[in-house]
């Protein structure tokens, strides 16, 4: 049966779209409040049914569900994810941290929210979803306020995308980077500077060729405006790194019945051990129940669903050796889709548990 | 001379990279315009059709899949080296600049920068900009919904954001181009359950709305199943399939409804990447789909 450690205070559902991340998240969710566990569930983007099903509100903030009867003393709080909002608690935070418990400058403070460039890698461009979902996490985590915090990733092509966000972000408020653009408008005059600047300016005049002077500008006055705050940025994106590293984090992956989605999630599952996180269990997802019953039938359509069926789970028998080696690995049946209440999901968490 | 692009995009997990690859192959072989080459390139950070077409490696530069079909993966940055190297001409400045450590995580993060040089790259043919290209026709394996939608916003933002300078003009050139319905062709797939169907109609009112642009929605891996099928069937496995048929009757209303044409195409029984894609590009040929 699938169970996490006692020590785990931190899920991450982890694989390619359309696995069904989602309910399986929420399944869980529902089944460890209902043993008694506080717990949180994260989400990027819940279906209308499921949003329903939770009461899930679009505004960013953490909302009770309500759970029916419910004698345990568990409570489940469900999360949408909202990059925005995230984006600017991240700076507040940040520059709260740096105020040391003095008043924020808000005027600083929006010098930075104001920028251009700001604004586009907080609103409309993609790339900084899988960050912004890290840092809702680590605000949760960090809270204490939950004994669970199960987050549900991104759909995004590949789990790298998510893993490697703090690294990629942090390169933006990484010291050498926003030096650069700091003395790019000749602010700095010590004739040492200047030799050791001459490099940089080279850089920098390639830069401008490719993009344009205004595009310069509105870079350099984006590290200049987060300046200030850069070490609390970094610490940050720091922890957050920490916390998927952390022993208390446990991943899972959820792959379907499928050669290429298994060999994906066979490279990753290897890569993700050998980069030090914590995958204990894939969840080979949407397994038609029916398979394992003979099945007789005069109709050639469903004889060639059937073998089409049968020749993916040939496929996946031999795979699974490969798999079982180092990772437990579950197959779970076809879970109710149309998950329209709390009942239903509860039965999903009761299905995935008693698996083998 | 790239005459068009297709984009490929959907929900994750519909089969995009799969219908991908069926188009490539037959824009190749079955379309009037046979004599075409074509560049079927990934937008995947690791490669997935490496493994699944059993290639050698496979890169920036593009590699032979089949005859008239080269592939290749597009990362942004590799673009945008490509693009950088041939505008700033100077080997010794280039290499300053990319091999640089900052600059390179400077590339990464800047907001809009990496949309900007993948889609530079697609249209670098009709923009005259950047190094030629030569093939007929681009087949764009590229994000699942959302990202794709970001990936179409950003040469409009990035113009809106940056007015003056190579930077604004490149991405106004850009965004005209992904507007121009000469030149892009959407195709969505998607299959026949819930989630991925209203995905796959809002993403289609939402670039015909925004871009101007009609996708071509291929409903995949269709049963086609009827009831009498079912007969003599236990009872638990004829609900199953039951389920089954009605959500493709689901699907095929909600796309009727929203007035959508739509191409169907079967369940495949095999798990060989070669036949399905052979098999599949024959369901094009025979519908006379003209994309």
């Amino acid at each position: 049966m699938i169970k996490i450690t006692a020590q785990t205070k931190t899920l991450i559902f982890i694989g390619t779209g359309g696995v069904g991340k989602t309910t399986l998240a929420a399944s869980m969710g529902v089944g460890f409040a209902s043993q008694g566990k506080k717990v949180l569930v994260l989400t990027i983007d819940p279906s209308k049914r499921l949003a329903q099903a939770l009461g899930i509100q679009m505004d960013g903030d953490p909302h009770k569900v309500f759970l029916g009867k419910n004698n345990s003393g568990g409570e489940l709080w469900a999360c949408v994810v909202n990059h925005q909002k995230t984006f600017e608690y991240f700076i507040r935070h940040a520059a709260s941290q740096f105020s040391e418990g003095k008043k924020v400058s808000e005027e600083k403070l929006a010098q930075l929210l104001d920028n251009k460039l700001y604004h586009q890698l907080s609103g409309r461009l993609s790339g900084s979803q899988e960050f912004t979902s890290l840092i809702t996490l680590n605000r949760y985590v960090t809270s204490g306020e939950y004994d669970l915090v199960i987050l549900d990733t991104p759909p995004s092509q590949h789990t790298w995308n998510f893993l490697r966000a703090p690294e990629k972000i942090s390169a933006l408020f990484n010291e050498g980077i926003a030096k650069w653009f700091r003395e790019a408008d000749g602010v700095s005059t010590s004739l040492l500077k200047k030799i050791v600047n001459i490099g940089t300016s080279q850089v920098l005049k390639a830069l401008e060729l490719l993009t344009g002077s205004q595009f310069i500008k509105e870079l350099s006055a984006f590290f200049q405006a987060i300046q200030k705050w850069q070490r609390p940025l970094e610490e940050y994106i720091l922890n957050c790194h920490r916390l998927l590293i952390s022993a208390q984090t446990e991943f899972v992956l959820v792959t379907a019945l499928d050669p290429s989605r298994l060999i994906e999630a066979q490279k990753l599952s290897r890569e993700i051990r050998t980069q030090g996180y914590k995958l204990t269990t894939v969840v080979i997802n949407r397994v038609p129940a029916w398979l394992s019953t003979k099945i007789s039938t005069d109709s050639p359509r469903v004889q060639n669903l059937i073998s089409y069926y049968q020749g993916l789970e040939n496929d996946l028998q031999e795979r699974l050796t490969q798999f079982k080696n180092q990772l437990k690995v579950y197959k779970c049946y076809e879970l109710r889709q149309n998950t329209e209440d709390v009942a239903s999901l509860q039965k999903n968490f009761d299905e995935l548990v008693s698996l083998n | 001379m790239v005459k068009k692009a297709h984009f490929i995009t959907g929900k994750g997990g519909v089969g995009k990279s799969l219908i991908s690859a069926v188009l490539a192959r037959y824009l190749s072989q079955y379309e009037q315009n046979r004599k075409d080459k074509i560049l079927l390139a990934e937008l995947n950070e690791h490669s997935f059709f490496q493994d699944y077409l059993n290639l050698k490696r496979i890169s920036y530069k593009p590699i032979n899949w089949v005859s008239g079909v080269d592939i290749s993966q597009w990362s942004p940055q590799e673009c945008l080296k490509e693009y950088a190297l041939h505008l700033l001409k100077v080997e010794t400045l280039y290499k300053l600049f990319f091999e640089n450590p900052v600059s390179r995580s400077l590339i990464q993060v800047a907001p809009g920068l990496e949309e900007l040089a993948l889609l530079g790259k697609v249209t670098s043919s009709p923009r005259s900009h950047g190094p030629a290209m030569s093939y007929d026709q681009l087949v764009i394996d590229s994000f699942a919904t959302g990202h794709f939608l970001s990936l179409f916003r950003a040469p409009a933002a990035m113009a809106e954001a940056i007015q003056f300078g190579p930077m604004g003009e490149q991405s106004r050139g850009i965004d005209q181009w992904i507007r121009n319905p000469e030149f892009t062709h959407l195709h969505i797939v998607t299959l026949a359950e819930e989630l991925p169907i209203t995905e796959a109609i809002e993403l289609y009112q939402t670039l015909k709305s925004e871009f101007g642009l009609v996708a071509h929605i291929y409903l995949n891996k269709m049963t086609g199943l009827t009831k009498s099928d079912l007969e003599k069937l236990k009872p638990d496995v004829a609900e199953v399939m039951t389920a089954l048929i009605e959500n493709e009757k689901m699907a095929v209303k909600k796309l009727m409804d929203a007035k959508i044409k739509f191409i169907e195409l079967p369940l495949i029984n095999s798990l060989e990447s070669n036949t399905l894609i052979n098999e599949l590009a024959l369901v094009l040929e025979n519908k006379k789909v003209r994309p």
